[in-house]
């Protein structure tokens, strides 16, 4: 059991923390300081994930021989770290984390060698069609028809929560194919090759925080070809269930966000009066309240770590769940400190401050301009990628096979 | 980075829980929590067979110069055991400062303690937690070549059973704290001893102008030394409570599917799958938590905020998997006839001793 601190591991920490301070464009800059979401700023945030392709550190988690790094566990959590601290926007998961890593394992050559080199380079992003009006905790319900004709699938249906489907050029969809059976067994797993087929349209929906995260998709009598299927038709929920492994983030570093915004969230406390006299940061309760906070990302950070380096801790089948459900619930419970401490600071309705490059300044501080939106939006976290009910279930669903 | 136990961890803490599960199970436990004895001298020997007692002290005292990592990789079973025995105490408290000690006679005491056949204890707690060392208040007045000890501690595990008990105490009025070795039987100690709801025997002692002489002045500056001692009991006493936690997870679980209500096993129930579900994820954090700062301790890298992290954390988490398991239980939950009450108790008091979860979490929070 041990922990390195090598000094060739410092001097990687210097190489990215340079890298850092120099590559990103002040847009990027904003834009990292301006998310308030999982999902940053669209157009900065894929001008950035262009920047980092050219380095080749656009996903340090993927094997080296698809366009990984090759780094250790300690390089990927100083990565982490120090991306973090220069606080830039976090690049969008639905490709690097989902489709590429999917695609990666269960993928056709012809598959791979046809999207990898875009999902890598920036040229694509890719939207994720899976929940439905009729269909959300219990996606298997979905009824979104795909029916064979040729070589081709007519579709029928809508796709809705579909996260910034507005700014996508792709998209990887579950559809039925199949009514026969148990209602999992006749899905199949589709990827389009564009969001612009006849027949399909694409409307934001405007969310909680006053964005168009969100959209809805509807298809009628969209014509795609079949080679786009992963997996054999109806097997689509394999596919699917091996793709939520790696949205759930099970592998993934959460920790250091969570830590930047609880430094933040000091921050602002040591420039926030308590009615009790003093700073907030010296008020009891609140150190009290930050400290829980600190104490619990520490302990995902470590769980991650663990994870990362193959610890069997991350062999559970529940804890892709596990990880979920932990740092959804962390990273609301931090957000409900920052709204608070903005106070009413944080009830000014500031969206167009908010925009990358508005020449709108805030009213207040760059903290009180955030706090309230990430709130808001945090409150998507216990929904998405299986509500926090699923997740339970699933890890009580666990213990018991044990 | 390496967060895996070594080949010989594993094969000591596979001897000790063979050992423990042959020996100790609960029957045999509370056995011996209901005799006289405070705790059983044959287990202690094995303990000492085993090589337990003598694994963390250096080689140049007669130990096995063993690593923390070595003691944590068979803690966790005695969590799962309940085991009384005062090894957190006798061995991390008071053996660590006897190591800590420039004075010779401290030579002797290790090589007792080390093959089994004396308990030292380790007088430190003095009310409140004691959470940090700045709380001390006992008092350590230089006489001679010696000192007078005065004050009062709690919570002095094996303290009436001990053949002798090291006094943490302050040196003048805004002094360091020394390390004092006190002769039980010395005119002005007073021991009143009693159990604690976790089974183990615990004193209360009193010091009323106790001479130590020079022979018995183990460290007179012992603030550097103490912090790291703590942080070894600590990462003992945390991993025995991630023993206890995972023994409750495993027995919650098992009862969930076996109790029927409404004719239905209780697991079937959302409520009951979603508590046990909260209990994983809390026991995951915990185990999670206890490999990470073990690999930083054994790196030397633990600072006092991991430290911290680590107590508030279980302390937290062992009381939330506690009280979840006596509800998933019921009334069962609630006898002293099953063990779930008695893990539970066994987390109260890890809590409870050498800061509290709440002091540790604000202390978190204050860090600048």
């Amino acid at each position: 059991m041990n922990v390195d601190f090598s000094p060739e591991l410092e001097a990687f920490r210097a190489e990215v923390a340079e890298f850092f301070a120099t590559a990103p464009t002040p847009a990027i800059r904003e834009a990292g300081r301006k998310t308030t979401s999982v999902f940053a700023p669209f157009k900065q945030c894929m001008e950035w994930h262009k920047i980092l392709f050219e380095k080749g550190w656009v996903a340090p988690h993927w094997p080296v021989e698809h366009g990984g790094t090759g780094w250790s566990v300690q390089q990927r959590f100083i990565f982490a770290e120090e991306y973090r601290k220069a606080d830039l926007p976090p690049l969008l998961p639905q490709s690097l984390g989902m489709i590429g890593p999917l695609l990666i394992d269960l993928g056709t050559e012809e598959q791979r060698a046809k999207y990898l080199p875009g999902i890598l380079n920036g040229d694509d992003f890719w939207a994720q069609g899976y929940s439905e009006p009729g269909a959300g905790s219990d996606l298997a319900a979905l009824s979104c028809r795909a029916e064979p004709d040729g070589d081709d699938y007519i579709i029928n249906g809508s796709k809705i929560w579909t996260t910034y489907a507005h700014h996508a050029n792709r998209m990887f969809l579950l559809v039925r194919t199949s009514t026969e059976g148990k209602k999992q067994a006749g899905i199949t797993f589709l990827l389009l090759d564009r969001m612009d087929y006849p027949g399909m349209e694409v409307r934001p929906i405007y969310g909680v925080d006053g964005f168009p995260e969100q959209c809805e998709v509807f298809f009628e009598d969209v014509r795609v070809p079949q080679a786009g299927r992963v997996g054999e038709e109806n097997q689509g929920w394999t596919v699917a269930k091996h793709l939520l492994k790696h949205e759930r983030g099970g592998g993934s570093s959460r920790a250091p966000a969570m830590a930047h915004y609880l430094a933040s969230a000091k921050e602002a406390a040591s420039n926030t009066p308590s009615a009790f006299g003093g700073m907030m940061v010296d008020d009891p309760v609140f150190q009290a309240e930050l400290g829980a906070l600190e104490a619990e990302v520490a302990s995902l950070s470590h769980m991650e770590r663990l994870a990362i380096s193959g610890h069997p801790i991350a062999h559970d089948p529940a804890f892709p769940s596990i990880a979920k459900t932990f740092n959804s619930e962390l990273q609301q419970d931090i957000s409900v400190l920052m709204s608070r401490l903005s106070g009413v600071d944080g009830l000014a309705r500031q969206i167009e401050a908010l925009r990358v490059g508005s020449n709108v300044e805030p009213l207040g501080s760059e903290f009180d301009l955030i706090a309230m939106p990430l709130y808001l939006n945090s409150r998507a976290a216990s929904i998405y990628a299986g509500s926090n009910e699923v997740q339970r279930d699933l890890i009580a669903r666990s213990l018991a096979m044990n | 980075m390496d967060f895996a136990f070594s080949q010989e961890q594993d094969m000591l803490r596979e001897s000790v829980s063979r050992y423990l599960e042959k020996n100790y199970d609960f029957d045999t436990r509370q056995a011996l929590v209901r005799s006289d004895d405070a705790w059983s001298s044959e287990v202690w020997t094995q303990f000492a067979e085993l090589g337990l007692l003598a694994l963390p002290f250096s080689e140049d005292n007669g130990g096995l110069g063993g690593s923390i990592a070595d003691c944590v990789a068979f803690a966790q079973s005695f969590g799962k055991h309940l085991v009384v025995e005062p090894y957190a105490y006798a061995i991390m408290l008071a053996g660590a400062a006897l190591e800590a000690s420039d004075n010779e006679s401290a030579a002797e005491w290790i090589e007792k303690l080390a093959s089994g056949t004396s308990i030292v204890a380790f007088a430190y707690e003095e009310g409140a937690g004691t959470s940090t060392p700045d709380m001390i208040r006992t008092a350590a007045t230089p006489d001679g070549d010696g000192f007078t000890i005065s004050g009062e501690k709690r919570l002095v595990i094996a303290g009436a059973q001990a053949d002798a008990i090291i006094v943490v105490a302050r040196v003048g009025e805004d002094g360091p704290v020394g390390f004092f070795m006190v002769d039980k039987d010395a005119p002005g100690v007073s021991i009143t001893s009693y159990d604690t709801i976790d089974g183990r025997s615990a004193a209360k002692i009193g010091f009323k102008d106790v001479k130590v002489d020079a022979s018995g002045v183990l460290l007179k500056d012992a603030s550097a030394a103490l912090e790291g001692i703590l942080v070894g009991a600590i990462i003992v006493q945390s991993a025995e409570a991630v023993g206890a936690m995972e023994a409750l997870l495993a027995t919650t679980t098992e009862y969930a599917m076996t109790r029927k209500q409404f004719d239905k096993p209780i697991i079937m129930f959302q409520a009951v799958a979603h508590r046990l579900s909260d209990m994983k994820i809390a026991y995951t954090k915990a185990l999670s938590t206890l490999t990470f700062t073990t690999a930083l301790a054994n790196s030397g890298a633990a600072t006092s905020r991991d430290i911290s992290v680590l107590k508030g954390q279980l302390g937290t988490l062992g009381r939330s998997i506690g009280e979840a398991a006596i509800q998933t239980h019921g009334g069962v939950g609630m006898t002293d006839e099953l063990n779930v009450s008695h893990y539970h108790k066994r987390l109260l008091a890890y809590d409870a001793q050498l800061g509290d979860h709440a002091y540790h979490l604000r202390k978190i929070g204050q860090a600048a």
